[in-house]
């Protein structure tokens, strides 16, 4: 693999007039990653996205592309090729028109231009799809071509802006398993935005967190999952309970209870995964406890989410197998929470 | 338990005049069928009469019942079948410059102007209509003659050394004419033509490498073609039959097919400005289908999606 990265982005941003949509960013993509820009709406990644793609201009920064700034090259003469939002495709023209116009204009010889195109609606798993019209496809096979077409071009990098916004829950999960496995097994560099966490988790190689138009933190999906620096992303990946409070003589107080953690330094949270709360009917035999009362029980198969009102702290989510709601637990009741100290982690941002 | 309205004994909620009168199964849906007789009154009876007329016998002041085909050999035989085609010839240029012209503004509009402001631009290129149709052709005179400002600023930037004067009283200015009357339809259609076109066709077309001139070829053209014949069939038909620009623009003998219906009915030749009229409303017809044919033009001005 090349050290060189895939896509520099360095210190790039974007105002509209005294708006910011984009603070200075830098990030770097190395080459044949699945990179998922994760966010919530308006936070700012679509725009880094298209800064990517040549579509808009940064305002500060630059961009590279395999070593080469491109900052200032159109959008057609970059190394990428970008599957939009929503159904972005020739309505007018078949399947595999829509795939072999950018071949077309590429000037490609005839035969070597229907190989390509045939080999990419394999890949898609659209082949005897070639001579319908997007309006006869479904959202899904629509979003495939697209993906065909912005692969035959067989630039470096692919930009995949929302891919899957626009299709049903169960839909978007087979498509994402299959976008992992194509991005596999072409090699080629993925950038994908998104605002689904779970699909982020499914096909990121690495994720990174853009939020208020800043880079809020980045890493495989594990450590953002696990081991998150930031309280936002706590708070926007995964269920985590979030307890911030007063700091009582360099210690985190949590309504009335017992200081949770030793030598702190301001501003601080911490947070513990939903999973990894215990919870128990009577007071445990433990130093550091949280009373509170359940406020809802959601049954969701496999496993139930509880909400816990701490006393004179938040309301916050519990993770349970199923099973374990026979033990008496039900809304209204008393329980008390407690984690490993070990599964707490703490925010300093 | 399930309780229709009437059965705990409240009254029907009375329902006002206006609601009996607008109601689906109400007198207030012969509303519309004014439409249709609007079109039976004022187009379908004007055309057969035309038709019928067309084959009448000519007499001094009017004409009786007959079948002759007087009126059309005197048409075919004579110089005004040459007048006529010259006017559809110059009609067909007409709507080309007017397309060339007119097409590319309304594709700016609806790709750089901000939506907001998409149809105050639009109106821009409508506002000359606020001027009647003498006035706005009586002033090209001006501009187009010999000394006219064209000609003034040509020679003064030393483009040419005398003064062109097939701007005035000339084919040329009789095209010069119908273009500036009718290129705000082309605009105007063009840009609800553009409808047609999604919007993400534009960076989808600068992402691909598609350049302007390709993209209009084989993207835009394609989709918004339905409008675009019904701006060319409008402008056609008009150009042919609007018989101002040829009398202000065109100088001594310049006619175009509307001119000929004029000069016939002046003669009191009425047969014969029906056959003409017939003549024409029957291309209208001709062409309506190639295009129906070639666009489905009941897909016309239908946005995308």
């Amino acid at each position: 693999m090349n050290s060189v990265p895939a896509v520099e982005v360095d210190g790039v941003s974007k105002n509209y007039g005294s708006v910011s949509a984009l603070k200075p960013t830098s990030f770097a993509v190395p080459e044949g990653r699945y990179f998922v820009l994760l966010g919530p709406s308006g936070g700012g990644k679509t725009t880094t996205l298209r800064m990517i793609a040549g579509l808009i201009r940064p305002t500060t920064g630059r961009v590279r592309i395999g070593g080469r700034d491109v900052t200032d090259q159109p959008a057609n003469r970059r190394d990428t090729a970008m599957v939009f939002q929503g159904f972005a495709l020739f309505p007018h023209m078949t399947v595999e028109q829509n795939v072999a116009y950018g071949l077309e204009l590429r000037r490609l010889p005839k035969d070597e231009l229907r190989d390509r195109t045939a080999a990419m609606l394999r890949l898609v798993g659209l082949t005897g799809f070639e001579a319908r019209r997007p309006s006869a496809l479904s959202g899904g096979q629509q979003q495939r071509v697209q993906l065909a077409r912005a692969l035959v071009l067989q630039t470096s990098i692919v930009l995949l802006d929302e891919p899957l916004a626009a299709l049903d829950a169960t839909l978007r999960k087979d498509m994402c398993f299959e976008l992992k496995h194509i991005q596999e097994s072409v090699g080629t560099t993925f950038i994908h935005v998104t605002h689904n966490q779970e699909e982020a988790m499914t096909v990121a190689d690495e994720i990174a967190l853009i939020a208020a138009g800043t880079l809020v933190e980045s890493g495989s999906p594990r450590e953002v999952y696990e081991t998150p620096r930031c309280r936002f992303t706590a708070e926007f990946i995964g269920e985590n309970a979030v307890f911030s409070g007063p700091i009582v003589e360099g210690a985190l107080r949590i309504g009335g209870a017992a200081p949770f953690v030793r030598d702190a330094e301001p501003p601080l949270a911490i947070s513990v995964a939903a999973e990894n709360i215990d919870l128990h009917l009577q007071q445990p035999d433990l130093e550091q406890t949280l009373p509170g009362t359940v406020v809802d029980v959601f049954y969701l198969g496999f496993s139930a989410l509880l909400h816990v009102e701490v006393d004179g702290g938040p309301v916050v989510p519990v993770r349970l197998l199923s099973k374990e709601l026979d033990a008496g637990i039900k809304s209204g009741g008393r329980v008390w929470l407690s984690w490993d100290p070990d599964h707490a982690r703490m925010h300093t941002a | 338990m399930f309780r229709s309205f009437n059965a705990g004994g409240t009254a029907p909620a009375r329902r006002s005049l206006w609601q009996v009168i607008v109601d689906d199964h109400g007198p207030g849906r012969i509303v519309l069928w004014i439409p249709l007789v609007f079109m039976v009154a004022f187009f379908l009876i004007p055309l057969a009469l035309t038709l019928v007329w067309s084959v009448f016998e000519r007499t001094m002041f009017w004409m009786e019942p007959g079948f002759t085909l007087a009126a059309y050999q005197d048409f075919f035989g004579s110089g005004r079948v040459d007048s006529f085609l010259n006017s559809v010839k110059s009609a067909a240029v007409t709507v080309a410059v007017a397309f060339i012209l007119g097409f590319p503004i309304a594709v700016f509009v609806r790709r750089s102007v901000p939506a907001h402001a998409q149809h105050q631009a639009v109106l821009l290129f409508i506002l000359p209509f606020m001027i009647s149709e003498v006035i706005r052709l009586f002033a090209l005179r001006p501009v187009l003659g010999r000394n006219g400002i064209v000609n003034d600023l040509l020679m003064s930037i030393g483009l040419v050394d005398e003064p062109i004067s097939a701007l005035l009283f000339t084919p040329t200015s009789v095209v010069i004419g119908e273009v500036l009357s009718f290129l705000p339809f082309m605009v105007f259609c063009g840009f609800l033509a553009m409808e047609a076109v999604p919007d993400y066709v534009f960076e989808l077309c600068d992402d691909i490498g598609s350049g302007l001139v390709v993209t209009l070829r084989r993207v835009i053209i394609p989709l918004a073609a339905p409008g675009i014949f019904a701006a060319a069939i409008f402008i056609f038909v008009n150009s042919l039959g609007l018989f101002l620009v040829p009398d202000l623009l065109g100088g001594p003998g310049a006619a175009n097919a509307g001119t000929l219906v004029v000069n016939a009915i002046a003669a009191l030749d009425f047969p014969l400005a029906m056959a003409i009229a017939a003549i024409m409303v029957t291309m209208m017809v001709a062409l309506l289908l190639i295009g129906h044919w070639l666009f489905d033009l009941t897909k016309l001005l239908e946005p995308f999606r």
